[in-house]
């Protein structure tokens, strides 16, 4: 058994918010100011221990405390009670570029934001042709960065972050932003430190790299620590549970609702209701509705999206070729995926009832229904494809 | 003093801050480091126009040594007020010793005016020189003067440095703070201008609470070991007005150490 390297214990954070202004003096001599402060509870009692070498994610809605989780470890922030303690030197990959300044040259701002960092100065000038080799700004070295495109400015910001080699490495979203190329860079970077041994703790929102990445994800939820353990399951709770919670995926409902959804049950190949399937077993999706009028030849819709947004497969019944005469009270309408090609993941699915002709929307649920797979091969991917390997006939 | 350890082990971060407030300082314009020199002798020019005009003559070594030294920690106040605030980004996702940001803006500020000093060194040889005169000996002593100024300009720093960060509107206040003390403070006159003030009310108490001012003991110290014609008698009463800026200093830094830890709540 390894060492714990970060300890929480019953943390608490609260900040003292006195609505939306800034401090100030005007506003701490005005009594006004003084009914107004208000405590917000960022983080309460929240515990958890990571090991050394671990790769441990956290997830929540927006507001949920992830940050400040974050800040504490970090030592940025200091908790209101409770206890964090950490083993060994402790780096965030910093926001790229928070730390820059921009009347300075690139080559100045290497060696600024490395003195930032911790990089002792020797390090940054053995690896300094490196730096702006892997950066591609050589040409733009010694211009001040205030003249660099903000591509240039994160590629610059990476570069050096690069060179940090810290026991702990804290992230904060920053891999959502950048180019393709720099995503990337900056994941490979974070396997060549899982590699070696080191301590990650990710913030993300991207919930397809807390699964790929972690060894471990922890699910925070009005700064309670709701959830802890292995990713895929915590992803599955936090879709199901907690996601409606916030905007960040727009589950949206709409209609005229003269035809409404009223549930959905997922069942598996045993015709056993489920929320976890199996690539390459059939998965049924059971949907009740209620007509309040009778609708004649109404149309059932449904789309299936991964839990970032992307799009994979829709259709309806008029598509498929399965036409319905009429609807009128309460019914159940079946759609069998068999056999499920969708991969390892989390998955959002959406339905709908409209009419015929697609002018009236009886009833729309978008991305409502989250459902999980996983694939007991290790095949890679999103999607399994019908593939056999032979050799030709010459 | 563990944080005194905290800020060595940080000085490659401190050396690196220092050089850039210095750097961004002289960067953006072509004269550079000529502006920092220029506009105190823009501002000693006028001064001693308009007491020439008044028919108030201050020797012009006089008011050189003061608006240098003024200048010194008027910058040291205002670039340790925004040395927290201007800062937030850092301060919200990097742990370091807080302290290093109000010292870094203290020595750039300390930087630029032993350069300056060299500046003005040169101007007030020339001036005595046309006066047959020197640069007396005891100028040696500057340095410890030097050393004061800049331990009251850094308590100054810290002190203006947190409260900033809870009072943002710090900054319109701080612009009339520092005119007042610009005129309580011996900038553009000299001791015996003060001096009067003892015949005037037959008592040595408007005097000495003048001089609890640590800029007017800072200047007229400056002053004293300089120029030859110039002497500031040292009292009792003196030494005991050098004390209270030392707890100034250790009360602006129990301030900023209790307050640290609610800076990056608040930014």
């Amino acid at each position: 058994m390894s060492e714990f390297v970060i300890e929480a214990e019953q943390v608490c954070k609260e900040y003292r918010v006195f609505g939306s202004v800034t401090p100030t003096l005007m506003n701490a001599l005005s009594r006004y100011h003084r009914k107004n402060a208000r405590v917000i509870k960022a983080l309460d009692d929240v515990s958890f221990r990571i090991r050394k070498g671990e790769t441990v994610g956290v997830i929540g809605p927006n507001g949920s405390g992830k940050s400040s989780l974050l800040g504490l470890v970090c030592g940025t922030l200091s908790p209101t009670r409770g206890r964090v303690r950490t083993v060994g030197v402790l780096a965030p990959l910093l926001e790229l570029g928070a730390g820059f300044h921009s009347e300075l040259t690139g080559r100045e701002n290497i060696f600024l934001n490395g003195a930032i960092l911790g990089i002792p100065k020797e390090t940054i000038r053995r690896r300094f042709d490196h730096i702006v080799e892997f950066s591609g700004l050589r040409d733009f070295i010694d211009m001040p960065v205030k003249h660099y495109s903000s591509g240039m400015y994160i590629r610059l910001g990476f570069s050096v972050a690069a060179e940090m080699d810290p026991d702990i490495l804290l992230i904060d979203e920053v891999l959502a932003v950048g180019d393709v190329t720099f995503q990337l860079k900056c994941l490979e970077r974070i396997r060549d430190f899982q590699k070696r041994g080191r301590t990650l703790m990710i913030v993300s929102h991207s919930l397809q790299v807390i699964e790929e990445f972690c060894g471990r994800a922890l699910l925070l939820h009005r700064g309670k620590l709701v959830a802890e353990g292995d990713p895929s399951e915590v992803v599955f709770t936090y879709l199901k549970n907690y996601m409606n919670d916030s905007n960040e995926i727009r589950t949206t409902e709409y209609g005229t609702q003269e035809a409404v959804i009223e549930g959905v049950t997922f069942r598996d190949e045993k015709n056993l209701p489920a929320d976890t399937f199996h690539t390459g077993r059939p998965l049924h999706i059971d949907i009740a509705y209620l007509a309040t009028k009778r609708i004649e030849k109404p149309v059932f819709g449904f789309s299936v999206k991964t839990a970032n947004g992307v799009y994979i497969f829709g259709s309806n019944t008029q598509i498929a070729q399965f036409p319905l005469d009429a609807i009128e009270g309460r019914g159940v309408l079946r759609l069998t995926i068999a056999p499920l090609t969708l991969m390892h993941g989390n998955f959002f699915l959406s339905l709908s009832i409209h009419s015929w002709d697609h002018l009236i929307q009886y009833h729309r649920r978008d991305d409502w229904y989250p459902f999980g797979v996983k694939n007991p091969t290790s095949a890679l991917g999103l999607f399994q494809l019908d593939t056999r390997w032979s050799r030709p006939e010459s | 003093m563990s944080v005194i350890q905290d800020i060595l082990g940080r000085r490659e971060l401190l050396y690196n801050l220092v050089l850039r407030n210095l750097k961004s300082r002289y960067k953006d314009s072509v004269l550079g480091f000529l502006w920092s020199v220029l506009v105190p002798l823009f501002m000693a020019f006028i001064y001693v126009v308009f007491l020439y005009i008044l028919a108030r003559g201050v020797p012009i070594s006089e008011i050189l040594i003061g608006v240098f030294a003024w200048q010194f920690t008027a910058q040291c106040v205002m670039n340790g007020m925004g040395s927290i605030t201007e800062n937030a980004s850092l301060i919200k996702k990097v742990s370091f010793p807080r302290l290093i940001l109000p010292l870094a803006a203290t020595l750039s500020n300390l930087v630029n005016y032993l350069l300056n000093l060299v500046v003005q060194f040169g101007i007030v040889a020339v001036i005595l020189a046309f006066q047959h005169e020197r640069i007396p000996f005891q100028a040696l002593a500057v340095p410890l003067v030097i050393a004061y100024h800049t331990l009251f300009c850094f308590a100054l720093a810290l002190f203006m440095a947190s409260l900033n960060v809870f009072y943002r509107d710090m900054q319109h206040l701080i612009g009339v703070v520092m005119t007042a003390w610009f005129f309580v403070s011996p900038v553009m006159y000299s001791m015996s201008m003060v001096a009067s003030l003892t015949d005037k009310f037959h008592s040595p108490l408007p005097m000495n609470l003048y001089l609890l001012n640590p800029m007017a003991v800072i200047i007229f110290a400056y002053r004293a070991l300089i120029l030859p014609e110039t002497t500031f008698p040292v009292t009792g009463f003196v030494l005991a007005a050098l004390l209270w800026p030392l707890l100034f200093f250790v009360l602006a830094y129990v301030i900023f150490k209790k307050l640290e830890r609610l800076f990056a709540d608040v930014l």
